[in-house]
């Protein structure tokens, strides 16, 4: 609440440079990676679509992350958070399309997703039993209700929001809050049965009631490490320093440090209580994911997701060291990846990890693309919602 | 490139035309009034009730656990359903000092001091609990890895041994944190009161705080240290307590949700039983300058996020117990909602998952008699959920040759009753000799506080014009 006025106006550039080289550059690293997977399509069908959902459960994660990042600031009424949320809310205006990027999947049911083999539903009872609920019809029904639910919150709190550039009208930002609101308990129910969907029941034995919990907390550490990449990447272009300062810095380490705790709190207590009850019919999920050297990278996510972060940014100096903050939020980022890639791969590369270069080509794919999208979009609108009314006291925040 | 320039006036914490002084008059002028009347009648039944309590322990210690309504197979119900629930309402107090201190929630100032000594008698109440339980209660120190003569030591894969630690821990360090926030209040006592013993006992615990700026520098941070300890163990502390059930594989215990579930919850209870004695205080002390609907607003809307996650995890669990096909568990689920206790189960739904729904719309959060409602109902729902978990999945468990019900004895229902003597006996001691607003703190978020403040109204307080 300082009322030093020199802070309350605005004094950079609040657009992205027009030429937006770095939009383009991610478009073609994409375009690139999509020829090279489409090539991997005809020569590992199977292989392909392993890495596909690997790589889109990555960049659903961030997406989503995003997402409910934009609704808690809104619900929340903060306002440290006004000069970044552009950012967020950018990320999160791609869940329009998000479930176009879904559709490829569905033609690879059978490799991916036990259930749907006639041989298996013949042979197992229990994949008989759970046929009411998964079955091809209603998988793709369901996913069509998360991609509407979440399109739709995505498309409305940007649209919204940059409605509020060029109009200051006072009602905009109430219907953001109205939406938020009820948004959120919408996207818990939506994420917790999607990550069900894609991810649990490609073990279709296996269940766990925190398996959504643990999806969301995933996504939401590796947002705010994302959220903070781009600010700083911002700022290495010169844009924005006077807009954000430190202090938005400090919070965002400081959330990203607490949401390493829950991450690790999360992930744990699922493991711990799994481990201690010891039923074959839960304990089978480590199994696979700890057999041969697996358990490699389940010691990289103990030590690198949580150990390490923890440590690092507990100092409150951390917090603003930017070329530190920038090296954990890439590191969490990558490591968000290969927790992906832990939990699906180990299904079709039993006993050992196994890259194959479609993981590669795939990734290329689907950051180039959306990161090509986000920053095409970041470049059409200004890159901070220069009429919220919280704006002022967000840019004296100090 | 148009900009909103506009400043949002913040909305005011603390009501009414207060400045430092007056709000030092109304907070520390409490304790040395007149004992008023209704406080000897309240704190007359609170006695009475927790002398009942102690007869009620004594005769269980003399008689056995058998006095209480135990049989084969429930070997567990009212007592852990009580630890849980007193535990859970402990959790409000830290949550609201710790959590809400880091994340800089200004409001938290009117109501910190408050909820965290509730948080202390609650968790009192519930450490009570364990204690009694165990039967032989000359032995309970066995609970503590002590070296004894006879190598005996506790079973450190237990979580009923990480609760005596969690517990434990989580008491010592909510009292550490609430004395330390007292410490300057005590002062600000110490130099009101008139009473020469008085002034020494507020004097002698103030520890010779005079205000001076090495003073507050060295209190700043040892509070962000204890507000940093104390989160973790907010977290920790439900977590454990679910493990207790978790770890196990008892259908309708073990189940991975557990820990952030429990957590959700006791927040929701802590939140609630906040409310149900702030909304009476408030009243009869006349703070509802301090105390504002704007608070009860913000600590409902808190109470509908909890209570939802709470719903959130009913209906997750529900849906897995089907999902994972496992014939146990369902059973478990189905057993509860439509089973001997569904009657339980459907009060617990009711008052945990449909109550709160209320809190969607602002006029009814904001109204003081609906909250004040809602928060005993909340409670009695957080009550029965303990009660739901702890005996439906003990009284039907896997040999149908077994299966029980379970009713309490009078020294069940009147142990739990008498615990409510012994929060309250401590909890209007706490009304009548501390201050039982942060003063200091609620000084800070007056407008007065802020730097600026004497220099945009010409040097003088707004007050004073």
């Amino acid at each position: 609440m300082s009322m030093d006025h020199h802070h309350t106006t605005l004094s950079d550039r609040l657009t992205f440079p027009e030429d937006n080289k770095i939009a383009t550059g991610f478009f073609a690293a994409g375009i690139l990676g999509v020829v090279l997977s489409l090539i991997g399509l005809f020569v590992n069908t199977e292989q392909f679509f392993y890495s596909y959902l690997t790589s889109f459960t990555f960049i659903a994660s961030l997406v989503l992350g995003a997402l409910f990042f934009v609704m808690i600031q809104h619900v929340t009424r903060s306002s440290w958070s006004v000069v970044i949320r552009r950012i967020p809310e950018t990320i999160s205006f791609q869940l329009l399309w998000l479930g176009l990027l879904f559709v490829p999947i569905l033609f690879g049911m059978e490799f991916l997703y036990e259930w749907t083999r006639p041989e298996r539903i013949a042979t197992d009872e229990l994949t008989q039993y759970k046929q009411p609920y998964l079955n091809i019809p209603f998988f793709v029904i369901r996913n069509v209700i998360y991609f509407t639910v979440w399109g739709f919150l995505g498309y409305k709190l940007y649209k919204n929001s940059v409605a509020m550039d060029l109009s200051d009208d006072p009602a905009l930002d109430k219907k953001q809050r109205v939406l938020s609101a009820p948004g959120i308990l919408l996207f818990a129910f939506t994420v917790a049965f999607a990550s069900f969907d894609w991810l649990m029941s490609m073990d279709s034995h296996w269940f766990s009631t925190m398996f959504g919990v643990y999806y969301f907390a995933m996504s939401f550490q590796s947002i705010l490490a994302v959220v903070i990449i781009i600010v700083l990447y911002l700022f290495r272009k010169g844009l924005l320093t006077k807009t954000i300062n430190n202090a938005h810095i400090h919070d965002l380490g400081a959330l990203l440090f607490g949401f390493t705790v829950f991450y690790a709190y999360i992930a744990f207590s699922q493991f711990l209580l799994i481990y201690y009850a010891n039923i074959p019919e839960e304990t089978l999920w480590y199994y696979y994911r700890f057999e041969g050297s697996w358990i490699i990278l389940a010691y990289l996510f103990l030590i690198g997701r949580f150990v390490l972060p923890f440590v690092l940014l507990l100092g409150k100096k951390a917090k603003t060291n930017y070329k530190l903050l920038m090296g954990v939020s890439i590191w969490i980022v990558i490591l968000q990846f290969l927790e992906m890639f832990w939990i699906v791969m180990p299904i079709l590369h039993k006993g050992a990890i196994s890259f194959h270069w479609l993981d590669i080509t795939l990734l290329l794919a689907f950051f180039g693309i959306s990161s090509g999208l986000f920053f095409r979009h970041f470049g059409k609108h200004s890159m901070i919602p220069k009429n919220d009314p919280l704006l002022a006291e967000s840019l004296n925040k100090h | 490139m148009s900009q909103n320039t506009a400043i949002v006036p913040n909305n005011q914490l603390v009501k009414g035309n207060h400045d430092f002084a007056s709000i030092t008059k109304l907070i520390s002028d409490i304790p040395q009034e007149r004992t008023p009347l209704w406080w000897y009648i309240a704190f007359g039944i609170s006695n009475i009730v927790m002398a009942v309590m102690l007869a009620m322990i004594a005769w269980l210690i003399w008689e056995g656990v058998g006095v209480w309504g135990l049989n084969n197979p429930v070997g567990w119900a009212w007592d852990i359903t009580n630890f849980v629930w007193w535990v859970g309402i402990g959790h409000a107090g830290t949550l609201i000092s710790a959590i809400l201190f880091l994340f800089r929630q200004g409001w938290r100032t009117a109501i910190n001091r408050f909820a965290e000594s509730m948080t202390i008698f609650a968790v009192m109440c519930a450490g009570l609990f364990p204690a009694i339980h165990v039967g032989r209660i000359w032995a309970i120190y066995w609970i503590f890895p002590l070296p004894n003569s006879m190598q005996l030591w506790p079973n450190f894969n237990s979580p009923l041994l990480w609760d005596v630690f969690a517990v434990f821990t989580y008491l010592i360090v909510s009292t550490l944190f609430w004395y330390v926030g007292l410490i300057p209040d005590l002062a600000t006592m110490r130099d009101k009161v008139k009473g020469t013993i008085s002034r020494l006992l507020y004097g002698t615990f103030a520890l010779g705080w005079t205000g001076g700026n090495r003073q507050w520098q060295n209190y700043e941070k040892s509070y962000m240290i204890l507000a940093g300890l104390s989160t973790p163990l907010v977290l920790s502390v439900h977590t454990i307590v679910s493990f207790d059930f978790a770890v196990s594989i008892i259908p309708g215990w073990h189940t991975t949700i557990f820990p952030p579930y429990f957590v959700a919850g006791a927040v929701f209870s802590g939140f609630a039983m906040v409310l149900s004695l702030m909304i009476i205080t408030r009243k009869l002390y006349k703070l509802e300058d301090i105390m504002t609907v704007d608070h009860i607003e913000k600590m409902n809307i808190i109470i509908l996020v909890t209570g939802t996650i709470v719903g959130f995890a009913y209906a997750i669990e529900f849906f897995i117990a089907w999902y994972g096909g496992v014939e146990y568990e369902k059973f478990a689920f189905v057993n509860r909602a439509f089973g001997p206790y569904a009657w339980a189960y459907w009060i617990m739904i009711t008052c945990n998952v449909v109550s709160p729904q209320f809190f969607w719309v602002k006029k009814f959060r904001r109204n003081v008699a609906l909250t004040f409602i809602l928060s005993i109902v909340i409670n009695i729902g957080m009550w029965f959920e303990r009660f739901v978990i702890v005996v439906t999945s003990l009284a039907q468990d896997f040999l149908p040759s077994s299966w029980g019900y379970f009713s309490p004895t009078y020294v069940d229902v009147l142990t739990y009753i008498g615990t409510f003597g012994l929060f309250f006996t401590f909890f209007l001691l706490f009304l009548r000799f501390l201050p039982m607003v942060a003063i200091s703190e609620v000084k800070g978020v007056l407008p007065q506080a802020n730097p600026a403040y004497y220099r945009s109204n010409n040097g003088k307080s707004k007050t004073t014009e």
